[in-house]
């Protein structure tokens, strides 16, 4: 195998070659970065749930969640990626086949009439999460195993894209089929597709997204909801309201907030959904803009890392990977934090490793394992 | 793959990850740098309520205390909008249809209409609670409030309203309460939110906490204007302006002349509530001010017995008929009782009346219009100041003061022959005999006895020689005699809706004639003219309360006192203790009798007069003398009766008297009794009036009974009924 990520470094790497110890070359920047945004993150969720009758219950939680996340995280980075990546047809097709099993009679009905959830009992499941790092590790093991893509893998690269994108369009989820768009997008450029193949792709994912727009495969709610952001006045009331509250929110913390428990949006549930995707309005309104600014600025050190790891790894495949985890991260964060600022339409994609929500913590653990696998294993 | 493509390539998506959260970086500082004042508006508005309380207005009692008006509490269900306002159409509409079905469940007839109305009502603040259902049982209270998370947006609250512990008893002068509708808001200087934005974010709640002192009091009701001393006024102090919409305020009588004493000084009540519409937390709490009590000139125990005496002689009459055979449909009838010492109203009945109680929670358009209807007898109006009637024969008292004080008649002792029939002089045309009431003769009257037998020729001669020499005595001066006792215009009793009569003038006569020419025949004034005014007939027109305030001017020698509703206006300081306890209030201000002019004659002038209108009750030819012998009065009594023709209908019987009267001792009482369509003044009204008199003079006056033990008033009533059938075929010919 012929690596990209070659280059100077390692021809003229001065670091020792020792692979039998990993951790020497753990990332730990984008360690601690994700240690404080987790830890941000329950205090957001402890703040938003307080006020609930099980409130405490919904935080211990959670936290139960972010520690077999971080767990997860230190399994996976243990583990060469490359291992990993012998096994992603059987990742993928298992990913594949929970995603569309809650389709399914086995799958729960959520908001909306939506399905997108397993429940065991008091454990629920959201198999997209899962799905998307299953798609990411495939699309890398099969780009990054070549040196050119032509028309033949681009395609093979498309559907292995477009099974786990129709499969939640069809629950419907449609944030997270967006995420799909996004994270190929990222690792079809990175990953050496021609730019003319590229260009011609973006235009048909351009006429795309207007055609599903212009047609009847949305419900109008979900078309109130991507519009929103840019027709204020027609949207629904709820919609609006929403969008009111979560700007209200963020707003009236001005620059230093009213401090933790002391928002009066936050105490007296005035944003809905405030502990799962307007998780961020609780920063915003009870840390003002220091804190809030904050928790963007550790997650810009994070995608930062991403990228830099993407850019150290061995091989094409290591940083595909990143490039994957990276684009992922990089939409929700920005596709979350926008809604709740108001310039971005309303979907259901978490703030990662913040909002609440067990399935999408230990999902996003399990890609910074990845990335750190391929950071810790660069030069084996 | 290429190295440098792949390098270019992940500068590319560097740059636009840098190139986003920048962008998430601007609009964050825009939110919480730039824009955040906007917002934080918004963030206020959202959670706190600022809750307008009106609190219980003041009461109202009559001369001794006892309680006529109280306040009670009521339970009103309304809408907090903002939750509602969150919801989507389908889900707010499950809400309200739910709550329409449980309120008609519980016994409350709240249409779905009337809640998705007022939802929708613009003239509400957006804040503000907007009540769908008033003064439902605590049942339902407790219903809806264990069940708060099913009606989100349905809150409960408690108001006062009016009670009324004599029922119908002194309605019309009491009024009513209502909510205050948007004219009077303006008129207030209120806030009328009609244009405000429905919108969550733009809403502003925080007003000012200053309060501004209040003006004086209506000034829309016409009489109060003059009456500031006497009547309404700012003297209090302090009171607010500070109406909104759904504020209660006085409609009509007392409650609206008295409107800046009586009502509750309005508090405020600022509230958290969250995202449901619950209350978090009390943020600022400023009780209201309980309104200040008004005690009334009226004795609620004459009241009572004059209102009985008067319902029963309507009623006995109607359907009878006089000697031409016309109906005697009596649509109406009022009585006034003033103290002439001091112009004090101790009794005002007006019929047909009605039961206040329908007012408490607004009235219902179905009672609106029954209310107005023709048919009804016009029960809201109160007939002793807004009807006005001719005054017929009691209009002599002031020609007679006419024909002293023009210089015409020196000193009464001049005689006429009267043969029944009057020729007008130098009369050209068909109309030149008038006559008295059947022609009779009279023979041989002077001033004292043609008041006593109420001799129509004697005042046509007089009337007529003033005409004819008009450039010796002025072309008014019957008239001049008329306004000098408050005839023509507004007495300035504190009541809205007083009507000031009128009093038709030869210059008046021609101004409306030459202002519409086609309503009238003629704007020419003649001798016949002056002929019927001196008899109060042709255009004059007075209110039962004129004439009763004219009656005790000439009683108490000649100073006319502006008639009196209120004593005193006091503070209590318990509501639970007795209200007439001088203990439990302190007095805020008296109201003293206010002088509005006084008459000036000579004592044998006016001995003359007395001594005519005595004889109607004291002589054997007295018009009033065998109604007086029917029903005596502890002391002798004075007084007018008089028969008002009106055309095509029934006469209009008066009568307007005092007493003590020749006793030497200064008149108590003055009354006045108008029944339109009833017959001769001498055989309706005047009996009535020694009815009502008779028990107040020897001071057996029964007390009025309070609506919950009505098992006296009913025996009572049945008595007065039962006597009211005898006065119909006494008394003689007026």
């Amino acid at each position: 195998m012929q690596s990209i990520g070659v280059d100077r470094r390692r021809i003229s790497g001065f670091r020792g070659r020792d692979v039998s110890s990993g951790w020497k070359h753990v990332d730990i920047v984008l360690l601690v970065a994700t240690g404080l945004v987790l830890l941000f993150g329950l205090v957001m969720v402890y703040s938003a749930t307080r006020r609930f009758p099980g409130g405490a219950g919904i935080l211990l939680r959670q936290g139960l969640f972010v520690v077999v996340g971080i767990a997860a995280m230190f399994g996976v980075s243990l583990i060469d990626y490359r291992r990993i990546a012998d096994w992603w047809q059987i990742i993928y097709g298992v990913a594949m086949l929970v995603l569309a099993g809650v389709l399914s009679p086995l799958g729960s009905l959520g908001a909306f009439g939506t399905k997108g959830w397993y429940a065991f009992g008091p454990v629920v499941f959201q198999p997209v999460e899962i799905a998307k790092l299953a798609t990411v590790l495939a699309v890398a093991s099969y780009l990054g195993s070549v040196d050119r893509v032509d028309l033949r893998r681009l395609g093979t690269a498309l559907v292995l894209l477009g099974v786990p994108m129709a499969l939640t369009m069809l629950q419907p989820d449609l944030g997270s089929a967006l995420v799909f768009i996004v994270v190929g997008l990222g690792m079809l450029v990175v990953g050496g597709v021609r730019v003319r193949h590229l260009s011609i792709l973006v235009i048909l994912g351009v006429v795309a997204v207007f055609g599903i727009l212009q047609s009847s495969a949305l419900d109008q709610y979900q078309k109130d909801r991507l519009t929103a952001f840019a027709n204020p006045d027609g949207v629904s009331a709820k919609a609006r309201y929403n969008i009111d509250q979560a700007q209200t929110a963020i707003s009236s913390g001005g620059l230093t907030g009213y401090g933790l428990g002391k928002g009066p949006s936050t105490r007296l549930g005035y944003v809905p959904a405030q502990q799962t995707d307007f998780i961020f309005t609780v920063a915003g309104e009870e840390f003002g803009f220091v804190g809030s600014g904050l928790l963007l600025i550790l997650f810009a050190i994070m995608i930062w890392r991403i990228w830099r790891a993407a850019q150290l790894a061995a091989d094409s495949m290591g940083t595909l990977l990143c490039i994957g985890v990276m684009s992922m991260f990089l939409f929700h964060i920005f596709e979350n934090v926008g809604m709740n600022l108001g310039i971005m339409p309303v979907t259901g994609i978490p703030l990662p490793l913040v909002s609440q929500g067990g399935s999408a913590v230990v999902a996003s653990c399990i890609a910074l394992g990845l990335v750190q696998s391929v950071h810790m294993h660069r030069y084996a | 793959m290429d190295t440098d493509s792949t390098h270019v390539r992940l500068s590319a998506i560097g740059i636009v990850a840098v190139s986003l959260f920048l962008a998430l970086f601007m609009r964050l500082w825009f939110l919480q740098g730039i824009d955040r004042q906007a917002f934080e508006a918004a963030s206020v508005s959202n959670r706190v309520r600022v809750i307008h309380e009106e609190g219980p207005r003041g009461r109202i009692l009559d001369r001794n205390g006892k309680i006529l008006v109280d306040s009670e509490t009521s339970i009103v269900v309304s809408l907090d909008r903002e939750p509602l306002r969150k919801m989507e159409q389908p889900e707010r509409n499950a809400v309200f249809v739910s709550l329409a079905d449980t309120l008609q469940q519980l016994g409350v007839p709240t249409k779905l209409s009337l809640i998705e109305k007022r939802y929708a009502d613009l003239r509400y603040a957006p804040q503000e609670y907007v009540p769908i259902a008033d003064d439902v049982d605590p049942s339902v209270e407790i219903y809806l409030m264990e069940r708060a998370d099913r009606y989100p947006g349905i809150i409960v609250e408690r108001k006062a309203i009016r009670s009324y512990p004599y029922g119908n008893l002194a309605a019309h002068l009491l009024g009513y309460v209502g909510e205050i509708n948007e004219k009077e808001l303006v008129e207030r200087g209120g806030q009328l939110p009609g244009s405000g934005s429905a919108s969550t974010t733009s809403t502003t709640t925080t007003r000012p906490a200053t309060t501004q002192p209040t003006s004086p009091a209506d000034s829309s009701s016409g009489a109060t204007t003059t009456t500031l001393a006497n009547g309404a006024g700012g003297a209090s102090g302090g009171r607010l302006t500070d109406y909104r919409l759904g504020d209660s305020i006085g409609k009509g009588g007392v409650e609206r002349s008295y409107e800046a004493d009586l009502r509750a000084v309005p508090g405020e009540r600022t509230i958290e509530v969250n995202a449901k519409g619950d209350l978090v937390d009390v943020l600022s709490l400023e009780s209201p001010v309980v309104g200040d009590d008004i005690w009334l000139t009226i004795d609620i125990d004459l009241q009572a017995h004059a209102e009985r005496l008067l319902a029963a002689k309507i009623q006995d009459l109607r359907g009878r008929r006089d000697k031409e055979n016309n109906r005697l449909n009596a649509p109406q009838g009022s009585v006034v009782i003033e103290d002439p010492q001091n112009g004090q109203i101790l009794a005002m009945a007006s019929y047909p009346d009605y039961d206040p109680s329908v007012t408490v929670n607004g009235i219902s358009q179905e009672q609106w219009e029954a209310f107005n209807d023709p048919n009804s007898g016009l029960p809201l109006v109160n007939w002793a100041l807004q009807g006005t009637y001719a005054p017929g024969s009691t209009f002599k008292l002031y020609t007679a003061l006419a024909g002293y004080k023009s210089g015409y008649l020196r000193n009464g002792t001049e005689v006429i022959n009267d043969p029944g029939v009057y020729t007008i002089e130098n009369c050209q045309g068909e109309k030149c005999e008038v006559r008295n009431a059947g022609s009779t003769p009279h023979g041989t009257v002077n001033m004292a006895t043609a008041l006593t037998v109420s001799s129509d020729v004697y005042f046509y001669k007089l009337a007529d020689k003033f005409w004819n020499l008009t450039d010796q005595y002025g072309e008014t001066p019957i008239q001049d005699a008329a306004a000098q006792f408050g005839l023509g215009a507004k007495t300035g009793v504190p009541l809205s809706g007083e009507n000031p009569g009128r009093l038709p003038t030869p210059a008046n006569r021609k101004a409306a004639f030459e202002a519409r020419p086609d309503l009238f025949m003629t704007g020419d004034w003649r001798s016949g003219d002056n002929i019927n005014t001196s008899i109060g007939q042709g255009d004059v027109l007075a209110t039962p309360l004129q004439l009763v305030n004219s009656y005790a001017t000439f009683a108490n020698g000649g100073t006319r006192y502006q008639p009196q509703i209120v004593t005193k206006v006091t503070r209590p300081s318990d509501l639970t203790l007795p209200a007439n306890d001088p203990a439990n209030y302190t007095l805020i201000r008296q109201v003293e009798p206010v002088v509005q002019g006084t008459i000036q004659i000579q004592p044998d002038q006016y001995a003359k007069i007395y001594d005519g209108l005595l004889g109607v009750t004291q002589s054997a030819f007295g018009t009033a003398s065998a109604s007086w012998q029917a029903s005596k009065t502890a002391w002798p009594m004075a007084g007018k009766t008089g028969t008002a023709q009106v055309s095509k209908k029934a006469d209009t019987s008066l009568f307007a008297a005092w007493g003590p009267a020749g006793t030497g001792e200064p008149a108590r009482y003055a009354i006045s009794v108008v029944i339109p369509e009833s017959g001769f003044g001498g055989e309706v009204a005047a009996p009535l009036a020694f009815r009502i008199m008779a028990p107040l003079s020897f001071g057996t006056l029964l007390p009025a009974c309070p609506s919950a033990d009505q098992s006296e008033c009913a025996a009572a009533a049945e008595a007065a009924s039962a006597a009211s059938g005898n006065d119909v075929t006494s008394g003689s010919a007026d």
